[in-house]
């Protein structure tokens, strides 16, 4: 019995057409080796695509930003996925066509273009947050700066001493003469 | 043989007698003289706080003191005063024209170091009390010396050229607190030395010039000045009473002062910014004047000089110090020594520096007494 031999990579790659397409797949369905050999290279090329695949996927920036919002559920999360399992429902497993969607459509560009929104949110948010931030530091500087004089939190009265008039009545009483004002001289006229 | 001994023991007996005698006549002589003397009685006196008050002053230097505090009312006088005292600021020097006759005093003080480039002020006062004596010596004051000193008459001396009697203060422990030069014809004061419990010069009080009898009509600034705004006081008839009635209602006065200084008088003004309270304390001796008001200290007035008293940041100038604490401005002038104006500083309330986080609070207490519209 002829097996297939190098036509199985073509039949995978989806490079034989008319009669050699009926041929190897009249020969698969009757021979468990090339079917075998068939599948192992099918695997072998799903996985060298799912290596590709992860490192070149525009969303996963927007991917890793929506992490930072409070949506993180809805991100997928790679680690969870096997290498082939991304597309795997979606090949064939006996066309050896490759049915992988193809890039800017479907899934891949929707989830691409989701963590657009996030960000804009994330800035919304850095904004409140900045100027929260700086009512706080602009009252707490003010406050501070007012309740750095004084003794009591009511403002109350700037009181300038009327050293004049108390001299005079500390005079009354310890009967010595009134002291002069700090800045100038000062004298007492006192009468009964 | 025997007959003899009597006449020999005779001679020895009457020796001994004389001998007794001679000793013992002398002696109970000096202790009487000691017992009536003045100045044991005085020591009993002072040391005890358990003396009555109203109980006049016995001896003869409280009794001089006494005449000397009614002479310097009853008589009248002009002369030049030089006042040199100790502060918590330095020394100062104030010299003081006083015209005094019939009950009517006049003084024009100035402080020396100014003399050469500030107008003279006077300021003339409509109350209807007048300085009661001359150089401290008030009759409440020489009461209240009999109850903390021991007055004792020393002798004779000469104070501004003239004769004078001699009489020092002394405190329980015999320390000299202050000696008194009283002229000898009229009994005013003539010159007073105050000493700290260390027998340091704190004080001295002295007329340079002095004339008695009849005088120059009054000086003539007298009818040319105005009375000063807020100047009426209202004593109080219970100093005690009215201390405890504002305390209740948060106003943080004391009831006497360290250094041994009671309250004695109190009164009442109000002013422009609200009431003053003029709360007064004294051993006699010395005198402070602790005047209160509520509200916060302006900035840094012109002419005062911080200095730390206490372990407080206050206001000083000669013998006045000026600070704010507890919601209230305290002026203290004292006619007492630094030590004792320091102890007096640190007893009452200050504003010391706050947290942070009080010093936010009282910020943000104070932003909403300002954006409420209600209060």
């Amino acid at each position: 019995m002829n097996h297939l031999g190098e036509q199985i990579s073509a039949l995978i790659d989806g490079e034989l057409a008319g009669a050699d397409l009926d041929r190897a797949n009249a020969h698969l369905a009757g021979c468990g080796r090339c079917r075998a050999e068939a599948a192992e290279l099918r695997q072998l090329k799903r996985d060298l695509r799912a290596l590709f695949d992860f490192g070149g996927d525009d969303g996963l920036t927007g991917r890793l930003l929506a992490m930072t919002g409070p949506d993180l559920p809805e991100a997928p999360v790679p680690s969870r996925r096997l290498p082939g399992e991304q597309y795997g429902r979606e090949l064939p497993e006996d066309d050896g066509r490759d049915k992988r969607p193809p890039r800017g459509r479907g899934r891949g560009p929707a989830r691409a273009a989701r963590p657009a929104r996030p960000a804009k949110r994330s800035r919304g948010r850095y904004v409140l947050w900045s100027a929260i931030s700086l009512f706080v530091i602009g009252v707490g500087t003010a406050a501070f700066t007012m309740g750095g004089t004084g003794g009591s939190a009511s403002p109350g009265p700037k009181i300038t001493p009327q050293l004049e008039m108390f001299s005079v009545e500390h005079a009354m009483i310890s009967g010595d003469v009134p002291v002069p004002e700090p800045t100038e001289p000062t004298g007492g006229v006192t009468s009964p | 043989m025997m007959p003899a001994l009597p006449l020999v023991r005779r001679p020895r007996l009457g020796l001994l007698i004389a001998a007794a005698v001679t000793i013992t006549v002398p002696s109970l002589l000096a202790i009487l003289a000691l017992v009536g003397h003045e100045q044991p009685a005085p020591v009993v006196r002072a040391s005890g706080t358990s003396l009555g008050g109203g109980s006049p002053p016995s001896g003869l230097g409280m009794r001089l003191l006494g005449k000397s505090a009614a002479a310097g009312t009853a008589a009248s006088y002009q002369g030049v005063e030089l006042i040199a005292q100790r502060s918590v600021s330095g020394p100062q020097t104030i010299v003081s024209e006083v015209w005094h006759r019939g009950g009517l005093t006049v003084t024009q003080t100035s402080d020396a170091g100014m003399l050469a480039s500030s107008q003279p002020y006077v300021s003339y006062d409509v109350s209807d009390r007048s300085p009661e004596g001359v150089f401290g010596l008030t009759k409440t004051l020489v009461a209240l010396l009999g109850k903390h000193y021991v007055a004792v008459y020393q002798g004779t001396g000469l104070a501004a050229g003239r004769p004078a009697l001699i009489v020092e203060l002394n405190r329980p422990d015999g320390s000299l607190a202050a000696r008194f030069w009283l002229d000898k014809q009229t009994m005013v004061p003539l010159r007073r030395d105050v000493y700290d419990t260390s027998a340091r010069l704190v004080s001295e009080e002295a007329f340079v010039q002095v004339q008695f009898g009849v005088l120059a009509p009054a000086p003539t600034v007298a009818a040319t000045v105005t009375a000063p705004a807020g100047s009426q006081w209202a004593a109080a008839p219970a100093p005690a009473v009215l201390v405890t009635e504002l305390n209740r209602v948060g106003w943080q006065l004391p009831a006497a002062l360290p250094g041994g200084l009671p309250l004695y008088t109190a009164a009442r003004s109000q002013t422009g910014a609200g009431q003053v309270v003029d709360l007064c304390y004294s051993d006699g001796l010395s005198v402070v004047s602790l005047f209160v008001q509520r509200g916060t200290l302006a900035p840094k007035p012109a002419g005062w000089q911080q200095v730390s008293a206490g372990g407080h940041q206050v206001y000083v100038a000669g013998q006045s110090v000026i600070w704010s604490g507890g919601g209230f401005v305290y002026t203290m002038l004292a006619d007492a020594s630094p030590q004792v104006v320091t102890q007096v500083v640190a007893a009452l309330p200050q504003d010391t520096a706050p947290g942070v986080i009080e010093r936010i609070r009282r910020g943000l207490e104070r932003l909403g007494a300002i954006v409420d519209p209600f209060r």
